[in-house]
């Protein structure tokens, strides 16, 4: 039925590619900090748990895995044998079968009639205690285990006293369940005891979980700024890296590609000056074209700030105060990156536009008598399909090329954010911060993608017969 | 009739290279057409025919530059004279021209309806701009006198239409204007036989209908110059060296080099299978530098020492020109 509309089954297309390249950028994000042994709970434990009690540091951990859906929650329904920890006659530690625990309750959330939750437990079996000839609960379970963790056939403890049967409950729904345990027993200084560790879910249900949470917007604790989450991290960085980037980019391209298309059009000594500087500005990186300005602005004359997005003795506010502070953090940083990126457009739109006027098209146009303006516009829309890819990629490397601008500025972005997270080893806020920039390189290219379709007839034609 | 509505006169044109050598792409060209007259050009690959359409169309683009000579349409000159004037004045109106490889001369990013709307807009009168709907109507119009699918052709662009169709909108577009005359630079140089035809068919009903009379034929076809042409002029290193009726040219040459092209010709007719073409020895003189002698004489069968020291002058034969002293 799309049949009709080839332009959107054209986009729908085209993003179909691009969300499964995003999914790509997910998995190697959901892979990396996994490679190995190492998953990203014991990373951030590292940190979380200092100053923690042993038992603190327990629930910490489960809740940072019930968090990050790596950890087997408790949904599992229960065996209705209890097992004991007890030596064998090889002096090894196992499992014994002790007895049958008692009631088996199933806990489940419904809505009432206000619309709040509420639990309800639904019994679903009782379980007789075994009794022993007498008629009397087993006892001898009780007596010689006093204490010991009575457990199922998944280790799981489901009894601390074998006298009082506890319930064992089923949660059907469940937002943050307990974290599973797997309880092994093991032998210490020749006493058999139990290794709670907790049960980690298959990487498959780990990989669901994390692009559920991405969805969210959880993208973990950040390790370094710990217990601040990395999605506050992010939204605090990426706006500044967006209104230093951007514009920029922008600007550099529009005026780049005008001044290029003037210098190969008009020729003389425009071309003769302005080419030989724009290879020049072209060849200097821009971090050392940052630093010079610096010097010469910042450190020498005094003029402008070097150092921040804004004064330090600022507040972020609405107020005039601190927009100007703004303003004036931005000129250095706009000018270390305009200048080259304009060059760079400049340089590659000018020898564009030469073979552009080269072509036999624009013979014909000036035997035709078009005017100059009409002719320029001929130029410029032909040269600048080209040019529309260098953009795509400029835009794809904005937010990750921001780093070395950033840090000659200490302006606090995105690129910034990334570099304090690497080097304190803080994964989760690196796997944020790449993620961001595998999103905004995606929607840069997509949209790129969609413009150049739009103005080039070649693409647009292709599109309409349904070509390739 | 017998006014002389397109004079050319010892018209050269030179190519300035980088290091500020001069090319002379074409030297002493000299002929005049009335009204009505169709005059065919040939010549094989890189002799200056197309560099002579630049310095007809009297719009030389650098690096060519006109040397000297003149050329008049209907007595008045184009020579130096502002590229603005030129442009107003004389391109499309008054000289129109049809390129070679229609393909490339179409912008690809436009559609053939906007194309030929800009060379509407490019002349119209200061005051007087027609909408948008009026000019499409017009280019309608003169589009449906070609029998094409007129309402396809100008809302595609380039790329969507064949190559026949987009030199017919090529020669449509050219004379728009009505011009009061035509240059076509090997209109069908990149066409199939068929192709070609209706090419050819196509440009004869638009003389047939008036919309432009006279015609200069550019092309390395001579058999297909014999059909169209009235006169026939033979073009080689930048020089006319023959030039006269086309029943002339083609059944009776009198240059060497115009027989040894003609003996270079493939032929499809049966008393001609037997006879093997003969290419012509040798390659064209190179022109950045001044030549003593006749032109053709490096290659020439029947040159004599004495070619290769006379600069030959173009001379009445007969009722022809021909640029050999011994040619009889």
């Amino acid at each position: 039925m799309l049949k009709q509309y080839p332009t959107i089954l054209y986009v729908l297309q085209k993003g179909l590619w691009y969300f499964l390249t995003f999914i790509a950028a997910i998995v190697i994000n959901f892979a990396l900090p996994r490679l190995g042994d190492n998953n990203p709970v014991d990373i951030i434990m590292g940190k979380a748990a200092q100053g923690l009690s042993q038992e603190e540091a327990k629930q910490k951990k489960a809740s940072l895995l019930a968090s990050f859906g790596m950890a087997e929650l408790s949904t599992r329904t229960y065996d209705t044998v209890g097992y004991e920890c007890a030596l064998n006659e090889k002096g090894e530690a196992y499992l014994k079968e002790a007895f049958v625990p008692a009631i088996k309750v199933t806990e489940r959330k419904i809505k009432d009639s206000a619309g709040a939750d509420s639990v309800v437990n639904d019994t679903v079996g009782i379980f007789e205690p075994k009794l022993d000839a007498s008629g009397a609960v087993m006892k001898e379970a009780a007596s010689d285990s006093a204490g010991k963790p009575i457990l199922d056939s998944a280790g799981v403890p489901v009894m601390k006293n074998v006298m009082q049967p506890v319930m064992v409950k089923k949660i059907i729904h469940i937002e943050k369940g307990s974290v599973v345990y797997s309880t092994t027993p093991v032998l210490e200084n020749g006493n058999p005891v139990l290794k709670e560790e907790p049960v980690l879910s298959s990487s498959v249900v780990q990989f669901f979980a994390y692009i559920k949470n991405i969805f969210h917007g959880d993208l973990g604790l950040s390790y370094s700024q710990y217990p601040k989450p990395v999605i506050e991290i992010i939204k605090e960085s990426l706006p500044w890296t967006l209104a230093i980037q951007f514009p920029t980019l922008m600007l550099g391209w529009i005026v780049g590609n005008l001044l290029g298309a003037i210098a190969a059009y008009k020729r003389g000594i425009f071309d003769k000056v302005f080419f030989p500087l724009a290879m020049l500005l072209n060849g200097i990186p821009f971090f050392v074209f940052g630093m010079l300005l610096v010097a010469a602005f910042s450190i020498s004359l005094g003029w402008l700030p070097a150092m921040g997005a804004y004064g330090f003795d600022q507040v972020p506010s609405f107020s005039w105060e601190f927009y100007k502070s703004v303003g004036l953090h931005y000129i250095l940083p706009f000018f270390s990156i305009f200048p080259i990126l304009l060059s760079g457009q400049a340089t590659g739109m000018r020898s564009m536009s030469i073979y552009e006027l080269g072509t036999d098209y624009m013979k014909y146009a000036k035997w035709m008598g078009l005017r100059e303006g009409k002719i320029v516009s001929y130029i410029f829309r032909n040269a600048m399909l080209p040019q529309l890819t260098g953009l795509a990629q400029s835009l794809g490397a904005m937010v990750g090329g921001a780093l070395i601008t950033e840090m000659i500025f200490s302006y606090p972005g995105l690129g910034m954010a990334m570099l304090t997270a690497i080097q304190q080893n803080d994964y989760a806020t690196i796997q944020g911060c790449t993620l961001m920039i595998s999103i905004c390189v995606l929607v840069a290219n997509f949209s790129v993608d969609i413009l150049i379709a739009l103005c080039d007839p070649r693409v647009k034609a292709g599109i309409q017969v349904g070509g390739k | 009739m017998s006014e002389k509505i397109f004079e050319v006169d010892h018209l050269s044109l030179h190519y300035l290279t980088r290091f500020g050598e001069k090319v002379h792409a074409v030297t002493d060209v000299s002929f005049s057409m009335k009204q009505g007259e169709i005059l065919g050009i040939a010549g094989e690959s890189g002799c200056g025919k197309s560099t002579l359409v630049s310095g007809l169309m009297g719009m030389c683009i650098p690096p060519l530059y006109p040397t000297s000579g003149d050329v008049r349409v209907s007595g008045e000159s184009l020579m130096n004279r502002s590229e603005s004037d030129i442009r107003s004045n004389v391109l499309a109106q008054k000289i129109s021209m049809i390129p070679q490889g229609a393909f490339n001369a179409l912008n690809p990013v436009r559609k053939i309806k906007d194309i030929a709307a800009d060379v509407i807009a490019a002349h119209q009168k200061q005051g007087s701009p027609s909408s948008a709907k009026e000019i499409y109507q017009r280019l309608c119009e003169r589009f449906d006198l070609f029998g094409m699918d007129t309402q396809r052709v100008l809302n595609s662009y380039p790329i969507q239409l064949t190559a026949g169709e987009r030199q017919r909108s090529v020669i449509g577009i050219s004379t728009l204007l009505n011009p009061r005359m035509v240059i076509a630079d090997e209109p069908t140089s990149a066409l199939d036989v068929s192709t070609q035809k209706e090419v050819i068919k196509m440009i004869f009903d638009l003389l047939e209908k008036g919309i432009f009379s006279t015609m200069i034929f550019i092309t390395h076809e001579l058999p297909l110059l014999y059909h169209v042409a009235d006169n026939i002029a033979i073009m080689y290193a930048g020089e006319f060296v023959e030039m006269g009726t086309a029943e002339q040219v083609v059944k009776d040459p009198r240059h060497p080099y115009t027989q040894a092209l003609m003996g270079a010709m493939l032929s499809s007719e049966s008393s001609q299978r037997s006879r093997k073409p003969v290419a012509i020895e040798g390659a064209p003189p190179s022109l950045n530098q001044t030549i003593v002698g006749c032109r053709f004489a490096e290659r020439c069968t029947r040159a004599c020492p004495d070619c290769k020291k006379n600069t030959q002058s173009i001379r009445m034969v007969g009722d022809r020109l021909v640029r050999c002293d011994y040619a009889k």
